[in-house]
């Protein structure tokens, strides 16, 4: 054995060790990770079903974490706070539901951890899915028409139907969300991170 | 003449035997790595199609939005999958099939079965892409195919990890190269961190940020145990047999080797900083990536070292202009790379199109470069033909070479700016959108300029491999007795 | 989940363990010596050291004998 070989040893022994730590810490500390119940009594994160979970779905299949984040950085690094996508830092125990999470790598668009506080209209929602452009001059969000449906008006006006700021597009005729657009408008409405949670201080 | 050694007149029979072994050994290669090649070529245009596509539609949202299997969500998608495991994937196993086959001096084992699997691996991909298309895609970065398919990708991966390990069983030399070390680590451990990314994230083992630290910890492996060790590899054998001259020093490649085999794969967190991780999970994968500077300074000062004194010959090598550019290019991007991951930049960076920026630079100036100077190495070896155009392939070079220059500069900067705006709450953020608008046209300016080297390079492996001239009786010879019984 | 977790050790150490393997065979192999001749092992007498192996395609007409 020569000294080259004790010190490959003794770093390949380091690696082992920074193993152990990268899998057992991280079980050992969010292992026991459960939602916290808050003061209504309601359990947060909330278990995504029916609507909401199909509308989870609905913005894995479409992609839309190539261009959303959905994770607010802590207070003084970046200004995820400052801009108001959050009243406190995401932490791991809003993820206890998700398989897989969607916290994304990119803001082209904002980040949407609580965008259910910030824009709680589903109206305001499937408008901007429709054209993002009408509610958001500039905004480079593609459009989303295959979500929607035209409908003709036959004696009412559909409950749900699109209205737009300058009328309908087509006299007679409406736009309709798809059940795809009202379970994505759904998920989109749940997505409200601002309980709050032992691991921050308030 | 681009390689093919001509046949000596009957000197010593040592020589002729070693000739003639290696054309053996190149003549065994020939369907398994043609296929692949060819393969990855046939992605490189698709993918360059749909990067296209997704660079118009940053900037241009309005462009084919009725269509949904084009949306954007899933253009961009589509457009990584058939890059990295179209073209990258595909010409990385091409590349490693050969060079472990020259490396050990033994012929490549059941062609056959590489064959099928080439053959699997493109229908799994083209299967892969479908799905993401159709809307069943997974959202989790680079494990976006399906479950199903990813088994597929994997059984062919053992069949490359099983020609690897005969070969190197069966080999003739005494000594094992560092390159041979690069593409042990690139077969032998990638697959099943493949195997078990794909289980533990789509089998549902894991969840919540223990499913992205592993998404991440594995993407990252992408490039540091699979693509890196193969452009490693081809780097440190092509350069030398070019230029004829060896390794500067051999002893800091293997160091430059171990010390990138035990730190790369720690870095993944550090596409998490600032996120809902245990902070020290973070911190490590920050660790891991600045200690790699070790083995970036040691590989770029042995690449440079190895050079000096041949810088000439990059005038009258394609060969040499790819793989010293992507030598280089390593340097730089995981240099930046050692740089991005500290928290007071990546505050800044994180999220913008900095960091695609950064990922086109590893994968594209480093990887892909090192891929189409070994494929215009190899190509003719295996055919047996020459290259019909110097200038086209000159073309080409400048074409990728300007290109990813255009890419890198630009967006980089654009990026930067959008994260100095993201971070100042008083910027609202439509403008800090609007912002970026011009930098994106200049990215598809670039990424049309690399399309067209592309083009070019397809048009040069086409008529390689479909041209009927016949192949000059060069190199192939009389089979030496004893083999072929 | 203790299962994954065992699953994970298993992989874990099996890496490091042929880490640690693949040295000790490198270093009993003599794979750390000798790097003079381990780095021209790639050369031969046909392609000996001095010999450049690659160039630009000659023009058809530079082709003509």
């Amino acid at each position: 054995m020569n000294r080259a070989f004790w010190l490959y040893l003794g770093v390949l022994v380091t690696v082992v060790a920074s193993f152990m730590g990268l899998v057992q810490i991280p079980d050992h500390q969010l292992r026991g990770l459960e939602p916290v119940t808050d003061e209504q009594g309601v359990e947060r994160p909330v278990r995504p079903e029916g609507g909401v979970l199909a509308g989870r779905q609905e913005y894995i299949g479409l992609g839309c974490l190539y261009c959303h984040s959905q994770q607010v950085r802590p207070e003084g690094f970046g200004s995820d706070i400052a801009r108001g996508w959050g009243m406190r830092r995401t932490v791991a125990r809003d993820h206890v539901w998700d398989a897989p999470p969607v916290l994304g790598t990119m803001r082209t668009g904002p980040d949407l951890a609580n965008i259910a506080v910030r824009q709680p209209s589903a109206a305001w929602h499937l408008l901007h899915l429709y054209k993002p452009r009408l509610t958001s001059p500039g905004s480079l969000m593609p459009e989303y028409p295959f979500l929607f449906t035209e409908q003709r008006v036959e004696l009412e006006r559909p409950a749900d139907a699109l209205s737009f700021p300058t009328g309908d597009p087509r006299p007679g005729w409406v736009i309709v969300p798809t059940q795809r657009a009202r379970d994505l408008v759904a998920y989109l409405g749940s997505l409200d991170h601002s309980y709050p949670v032992p691991e921050v201080r308030p | 003449m681009s390689g093919v050694s001509t046949v000596p007149n009957g000197s010593a029979d040592g020589p002729r035997q070693e000739l003639l072994a290696r054309a053996a050994i190149d003549r065994s290669c020939r369907a398994p790595v043609l296929l692949f090649a060819g393969s990855a070529v046939l992605w490189l245009l698709v993918g360059s199609v749909w990067a296209l596509l997704a660079a118009v539609k940053m900037h241009t949202p309005g462009l084919l939005t009725s269509w949904e299997p084009l949306t954007f969500g899933r253009v961009r998608p589509v457009h990584l999958n058939m890059t990295i495991f179209g073209w990258a994937s595909m010409s990385g196993i091409a590349v490693l099939l050969w060079l472990q086959a020259r490396l050990a001096r033994a012929r490549l084992p059941f062609p056959n079965l590489l064959i099928a699997g080439g053959v699997v691996w493109n229908l799994a991909l083209a299967a892969g892409v479908w799905e993401i298309s159709a809307g069943h895609g997974t959202s989790v970065e680079w494990i976006e195919i399906p479950l199903f398919w990813a088994l597929v990708f994997a059984a062919v991966f053992a069949v490359v990890m099983a020609a690897s390990l005969t070969m190197f069983a069966r080999r003739n030399v005494a000594h094992v190269y560092v390159s041979q070390w690069y593409l042990f680590g690139a077969v032998l451990w990638f697959p099943f961190l493949y195997l078990m990314a794909n289980a533990l994230i789509h089998a549902g083992f894991t969840r919540g940020v223990t499913a992205a630290a592993t998404n991440w910890w594995f993407a990252h492996n992408v490039l540091g145990l699979w693509l890196t060790p193969i452009g490693l590899a081809t780097i440190y054998y092509l350069i030398p047999k070019v230029i004829g001259a060896p390794i500067h020093s051999y002893h800091l490649s293997l160091l430059g080797f171990w010390s990138l085999a035990l730190f790369y794969n720690w870095a993944g967190t550090h596409h998490l900083i600032g996120g809902p991780l245990p902070a020290w999970l973070v911190t490590v994968g920050i660790v891991g990536s600045v200690m790699m500077f070790v083995p970036v300074v040691t590989v770029g000062i042995n690449h440079h070292m190895t050079m000096v004194g041949h810088f000439h010959r990059l005038a009258d090598s394609p060969t040499l202009r790819f793989v010293v550019f992507a030598g280089m290019s390593y340097t730089v991007v995981s240099v930046q790379g050692s740089l991005t991951s500290l928290r007071s930049i990546n505050e800044i960076n994180h999220f913008t199109h900095y960091t695609v920026a950064h990922a086109h630079l590893g994968v594209y100036a480093f990887f892909s470069m090192a891929m189409f100077g070994a494929l215009y190495y190899v190509l003719p070896r295996l055919t047996g033909r020459e290259w019909s155009s110097a200038r086209l392939i000159k073309v080409h070079f400048w074409a990728s070479a300007a290109g990813i220059a255009l890419y890198w500069g630009p967006l980089t900067v654009g990026g930067w700016l959008q994260g100095l705006a993201m971070n100042n709450p008083d910027v609202p953020f439509l403008e800090v959108m609007t912002g970026t608008v011009s930098w994106l046209w200049g990215r598809t300016a670039a990424g049309a300029l690399m399309t067209v080297g592309h083009l070019v390079f397809a048009w040069l492996v086409a008529r390689m491999l479909l041209s009927r001239e016949p192949a000059p009786a060069v190199a192939a010879g009389p089979e030496p007795a004893g083999e072929g019984a | 989940m203790t299962l994954v977790y065992g699953m994970i050790w298993i992989v874990v150490l099996g890496f490091a363990a042929s880490a640690v393997g693949a040295l000790v065979w490198a270093i009993q192999h003599g794979q750390m010596e000798r790097f003079g001749s381990a780095a021209r092992s790639i050369f031969d007498e046909e392609e000996p050291v001095g010999t450049p192996t690659d160039a630009f395609p000659r023009s058809p007409a530079e082709r003509r004998p």
